[in-house]
């Protein structure tokens, strides 16, 4: 008899997921297998199908100083598979600092196929050591959607970039079967290093150095499905209000000025705008060889997920090509 | 700094009578006998070869290669040096324009950007410096991969230009100074970056080289005879000396302050500090060290008013 059960595989951490388009046009999943600490969990009754979903999840919602994640994904052609996780991926402290705490995580994305992975930020207890690696290989015509946030800690506990050592590779490929086109080529490699440990007295100490930032993420943004919100990302940070400009304008001028805006755009982006300002959020937008990536950093890690969700929301296509389950973290 | 400090002397010879040239020699032997004697209990911090430096009546016959190399060095150390770097703050333009607008408490300085500045690009670009001094015929690989970790369309631009003002120096004014080898590696990349990216009907793709500064300079470097340790150094150095520059056009110091700074130890430590970090930091493994920079110099294109390029 068939086990009812997800069969797991024999090397702990390890999971793969193998994503495929299902007879009736809607996405499915070939293969689930992970093993302790890893936990994937899917749907059994999914509320919405333009794609499907996978919760990421771990034991004890973390990872042990020491635990090692090795993930493994296959979206097939034209299929679309959306990754969330339930809560922070905590970081537990490592009990030396050469222990450490390891997700690598690799995707292959076929043609015309997509992954978005919006999860919750990774937050990394003081005193831990984590690397992450996270190596995309997407074939002509694949799309791909990637946050990957990291907070300052547990600031209920006066955790402010307390941690050892956090760092953090994401690399964006493409791919092909025909070694005649020339293989893979790397296109974006974003990788951060946060040195808790540095004692270089001239350099600040990594909480200094992060300017009362609390939450630092990155977008990164790539293929056919992607290029409406890479487009609107981009004309967004174009229409970012002028640093150091002056409003001469008396306050009976900006009030009509206010009330003759008739775009809802614009309307929504006067109150996001003021929310930054409000949040102290810093981000920028580049198209970086064909791939679209955003940089945003807010002291406070609830502004930050508000002011991603906000722009992933009103622009709208995630929620048109994966369904809104794709945006439960950064609602 | 020699064609300033000549024609002093110049100068002042022919105003001198001979007597007081001779007077002149003797105190000038006086001291530098008085001088020598100091110097013998400090001898052993000086190598043997700076020793017999200081003390040979004669100039020391250098051979050529190493003539070649301190000539070069010299080159890529200076200020007048045509890359254009004088149009780049690294972000230091927009670190003082969000200092300005957020309310807080402490004042932006100097002395609190250059440390952050020098981690973050040692952090980034130095590796890509010494992986193309160990291995100049990496260049184009290591150019593409550099392009490929530049997330900032400021910082690229930078680089970019900088790099490319290099390459056209090489080709226009070092190339027929430089060894065969110069050429073998250069001018093949020369000419990949003149050559139009392939029309690909599918989906774009970035071109094959770009010709970023930080593997040009360390290939370029290696041709003319640098040490690799020479190459680290003169390229932290050259992007502390734009910096400082930066900031007296940017009116946060005057001239003095900003030898002051070049001249003071903790720059010279800094740098060897940041060299030694990045030694054996293999490409794959750069990252950046400071996201906050990121975002100011991704920013730099919001400001109202700009005097710099970055």
């Amino acid at each position: 008899m068939a086990s009812p059960f997800p069969k797991s595989s024999s090397v702990p951490g390890e999971g793969r997921i193998v994503a495929t388009l299902v007879p009736d046009g809607t996405s499915g999943l070939e293969t689930v297998s992970y093993q302790y600490p890893l936990k994937l969990i899917s749907p059994s009754r999914p509320s919405e199908t333009k794609s499907v979903l996978v919760f990421l999840l771990s034991y004890g919602g973390g990872l042990v100083g020491g635990d090692s994640v090795d993930l493994s994904i296959e979206v097939k052609e034209s299929a679309k598979l959306s990754i969330v996780t339930q809560g922070h991926t905590k970081i537990f402290k490592s009990a030396t600092p050469d222990i450490v705490t390891r997700q690598t995580l690799r995707v292959r994305v076929a043609a015309g196929a997509a992954l978005c992975l919006l999860p919750d930020p990774v937050q990394p207890f003081g005193g831990s050591v984590y690397e992450q690696t996270q190596v995309f290989k997407l074939e002509t015509g694949a799309s791909l959607c990637l946050l990957d946030w990291v907070t300052q800690g547990r600031t209920a506990r006066g955790e402010d970039w307390s941690f050892v050592r956090w760092a953090g590779r994401n690399e964006v490929w493409t791919t092909t079967d025909n070694a005649a086109a020339g293989g893979d080529r790397l296109l974006v490699r974003d990788a951060v290093i946060l040195d808790g440990a540095q004692t270089n007295p001239q350099l600040k100490t990594l909480r200094e150095s992060m300017h009362t930032m609390g939450v630092m993420g990155t977008l990164l943004l790539r293929g056919p499905l992607m290029k409406s919100l890479g487009e609107f990302f981009l004309a967004e940070f174009t229409a970012l209000p002028r640093l150091g400009a002056r409003d001469f304008r008396n306050d009976e001028a900006k009030r009509t000025a206010d009330e003759r805006l008739l775009a809802p755009l614009e309307k929504w982006r006067l109150a996001r705008l003021q929310m930054e300002k409000q949040s102290k959020i810093l981000w920028s937008a580049a198209n970086v060889r064909g791939c679209v990536v955003v940089k945003f950093g807010a002291p406070a890690v609830e502004a930050g997920r508000l002011w991603i969700g906000s722009m992933l929301a009103h622009e709208g296509s995630i929620s048109r090509d994966f369904g809104d389950h794709a945006l439960m973290c950064v609602r | 700094m020699v064609s300033f400090l000549t024609p002093v002397v110049d100068e002042a010879a022919p105003d001198a009578d001979a007597e007081s040239i001779e007077q002149e020699i003797a105190d000038l032997e006086r001291r530098l006998a008085k001088a020598k004697a100091k110097r013998q209990p400090a001898a052993h911090l000086n190598s043997s070869h700076d020793a017999h430096a200081y003390t040979s009546a004669e100039p020391s016959q250098l051979p050529a290669t190493n003539r070649t190399a301190n000539h070069f060095l010299l080159l890529l150390s200076d200020s007048a040096l045509p890359l254009g770097s004088f149009a780049f703050s690294s972000g230091l333009e927009s670190y003082l324009a969000h200092a300005k607008v957020s309310d807080s408490s402490t004042a932006p300085s100097l002395s609190a950007f250059l440390p952050l500045s020098i981690s973050s690009y040692a952090a980034t670009t130095l590796p890509f410096v010494l992986a193309a001094h160990r291995d100049p015929s990496r260049l184009s690989a290591l150019d593409d991969a550099l392009d490929a970790t530049i997330i900032c369309t400021v910082g690229r631009r930078a680089s970019v230009a900088q790099g490319r003002a290099l390459l056209s120096i090489w080709d226009r004014s070092f190339a027929s100074a430089l060894p065969p080898s110069a050429e073998a590696t250069l001018r093949p990349f020369l000419a990949l970056l003149k050559q139009p990216p392939s029309p690909s009907p599918l989906q774009s793709t970035p071109p094959l080289v770009s010709a970023h500064l930080g593997p040009l300079f360390g290939a370029l470097a290696r041709l003319a005879g640098l040490s690799l340790e020479q190459t680290a150094y003169v390229f932290l150095l050259g992007h502390v000396k734009a910096l400082v520059s930066a900031a007296v056009r940017a009116g946060m110091f005057g001239p003095y302050q900003a030898q002051k700074t070049l001249a003071g130890a903790a720059v010279q430590e800094l740098i060897a500090a940041m060299v030694a970090r990045e030694w054996d930091t293999p490409v794959e493994r750069v990252g950046q060290s400071v996201p906050v920079m990121d975002l100011w110099v991704g920013r730099h294109e919001l400001l109202y008013s700009r005097i710099f390029n970055s």
